[in-house]
């Protein structure tokens, strides 16, 4: 379990103090993959590295299991630090070294013996799915096999928690694809606590359980990956969630409604779990004397969880159409007008 | 032509020895030296203003002196380390003050070309300041270390050549002392024609090793 406590961290450069975090209270519980987004200079490198104190904070605490890490000594945080992996975007791999290497890193640092370091090595790469380049030198590797190697090599000492600082960022779609299934399977298998940091609303989809997003050294909304995704509150959030959910009106339809007729009412409606399937236009087209036209549709998954997302043009009497919308309310469809935007 | 085989061959040993002799010696002070004026520059691993700034302007100083200066300036200091200024040994002194702080700068340049991300990984592993110099730093530097130690040995050749004009031996001795003033071409372009064959080997080698040490 990862807790941040009123953490701040303040730069001091020159006349200027630039304030990289801001107050940050976050809970990451065991077993969770926790990720937060954020555009640059929103404050997320500073954020994870307070983890294992590669920053120190300014002020507040940073507990690691319950264990509060900013009073510890030097000694004592190296110790948290082999509980705590950590994978980076341009990977750090050590480019004089071999995979094997590279992979045995920590355990040298800890003095393991030998024979002990190549049965963990040997376990790690089948694991990454790298066996056969135990030999091999960093240089000679894809984008996506090194961050493999960079996983290997943060699991060497089995640590409870893995940090990922924008682990994806320099890979392509498929590879970054390949490396997120790898990271599920490490949550999954070996029970390890994930907190990621990226500025990729998809890596956030794809793996991740609780999202919060920064901007300005400040967390402006967290909470499911779900919740956030179907109703996200901020601004900000808003453009993260449009960045991988495309549910908006393209100009092209909206310039068309505009030219016929501007008085009938468009509405969106957001149905999830049990409430998606139901035919519930054709019911209330029927029970209201409605015509329905449907604009926009799209049903994807989130979490699991079907999430539709409808946007419909209402044809009828006003009074039916307020009937209409809270019949539809009833259903555990969540009903929001769209605005109209002039010209 | 005025001087013997053995006489040219027992310069080229004295050359040999000077420039082995001092360049083990600056080593083993600008290694240390180096690595510290790394270590303990802002934001790195052992920041420390105060010793970074000293060692920064002590090396700065001594790096300004002309060679040929300061071997005079410090004949002192060299009687009382080999009990004479005059010879062979005598040379190695100020060749170190001269090559010590060079090396130290050398291999500070090199250092800092290793990527930051792998000193950070290295901290996120839990390693201590010292497995991070000796596990990360210097065998990420190797190759660099090798080529930048290459150029040192070249530049004490060259001034152990110029440790000749007060009577240190060797071959820059026997270029002076013969071929510049006896007047002596002959002598004066084989010296020169030894050097340069000893100053490509030199570079061929480090070149070789650089290669050989990138992978390790």
């Amino acid at each position: 379990m990862i807790q941040f406590e009123a953490v701040k961290k303040t730069y001091v450069s020159g006349k200027q103090e630039v304030h990289a975090l801001n107050g940050i209270d976050l809970t990451v519980e065991t077993g969770e993959i926790y990720g937060v987004i954020g555009f640059s200079g929103a404050g997320k490198s500073s954020l994870i590295r307070t983890v294992n104190l590669l920053e120190r904070p300014t002020s507040g605490r940073v507990f690691i299991h319950g264990q509060d890490i900013s009073a510890l000594t030097a000694r004592k945080i190296r110790d948290i630090r082999k509980d705590i992996g950590m994978i980076f975007q341009h990977f750090n791999l050590l480019n004089s070294k071999t995979v094997h290497h590279n992979i045995a890193m920590p355990l040298l640092l800890a003095k393991t013996p030998k024979a002990e370091i190549d049965r963990k090595v040997s376990e790690l790469l089948e694991f990454v799915g790298l066996a056969d380049q135990a030999q091999k030198y960093p240089d000679q590797l894809s984008g996506g096999q090194k961050q493999r190697i960079g996983i290997a090599r943060a699991l060497a000492t089995n640590p409870s928690i893995l940090l990922c600082d924008e682990a994806t960022s320099a890979l392509d779609p498929q590879t970054t694809q390949s490396i997120l299934d790898l990271l599920r399977r490490i949550n999954k298998e070996y029970n390890i606590t994930i907190l990621l940091i990226t500025h990729e609303m998809g890596v956030i989809r794809e793996i991740c359980d609780k999202v919060a997003v920064l901007e300005e050294g400040r967390i402006i909304e967290q909470g499911s990956v779900f919740e956030v995704f179907t109703k996200p509150q901020h601004t900000t959030t808003k453009r993260f969630v449009r960045s991988v959910m495309n549910d908006e009106l393209p100009d092209s339809l909206l310039d068309q409604i505009h030219q016929n007729d501007k008085s009938r009412p468009i509405y969106r409606l957001q149905f999830t779990g049990s409430s998606v399937g139901q035919p519930f236009m054709s019911r209330v087209s029927r029970e209201f004397q409605l015509d329905l036209n449907v604009l926009f549709g799209n049903i994807t998954e989130l979490q699991g969880i079907p999430y539709g997302n409808l946007i419909v043009e209402f044809d009828g009497a006003r009074a039916e159409i307020d009937r209409a919308l809270a019949s539809i309310r009833n259903d555990n469809i969540h009903v929001e007008e769209v605005q109209q935007h002039a010209g | 032509m005025q001087v013997n085989q053995s006489q040219i061959l027992e310069a080229l040993w004295e050359t040999f020895y000077m420039t082995g002799a001092s360049f083990v010696f600056s080593l083993v002070i600008g290694l240390p030296l180096g690595i510290l004026l790394v270590v303990t520059r802002k934001g790195h691993l052992l920041e420390n203003e105060v010793v970074f700034n000293i060692l920064n302007i002590v090396i700065n100083i001594f790096r300004s002196i002309p060679f040929i200066i300061l071997m005079v300036a410090i004949i002192p200091l060299t009687r009382l380390i080999v009990g004479t200024s005059i010879g062979t040994a005598a040379a190695i002194v100020p060749l170190v003050f001269y090559a010590g702080p060079y090396i130290a700068r050398l291999i500070e340049n090199s250092l800092l070309e290793v990527d930051k991300g792998v000193i950070e990984a290295a901290q996120a592993m839990g390693a201590s300041p010292g497995q991070i110099i000796f596990r990360f730093l210097i065998p990420e530097a190797l190759s660099s270390l090798v080529l930048a130690l290459t150029i040192a040995i070249v530049g004490l050749i060259g001034a152990s050549a110029m440790a000749g004009a007060i009577g240190g031996g060797g071959l820059g001795d026997l270029a002076i002392t013969y071929g510049y003033q006896r007047f002596d071409t002959m002598v004066m372009f084989l010296t020169v024609a030894i050097l340069v064959v000893l100053v490509q080997g030199v570079q061929s080698l480090g070149n070789l090793m650089s290669r050989r040490v990138r992978r390790s």
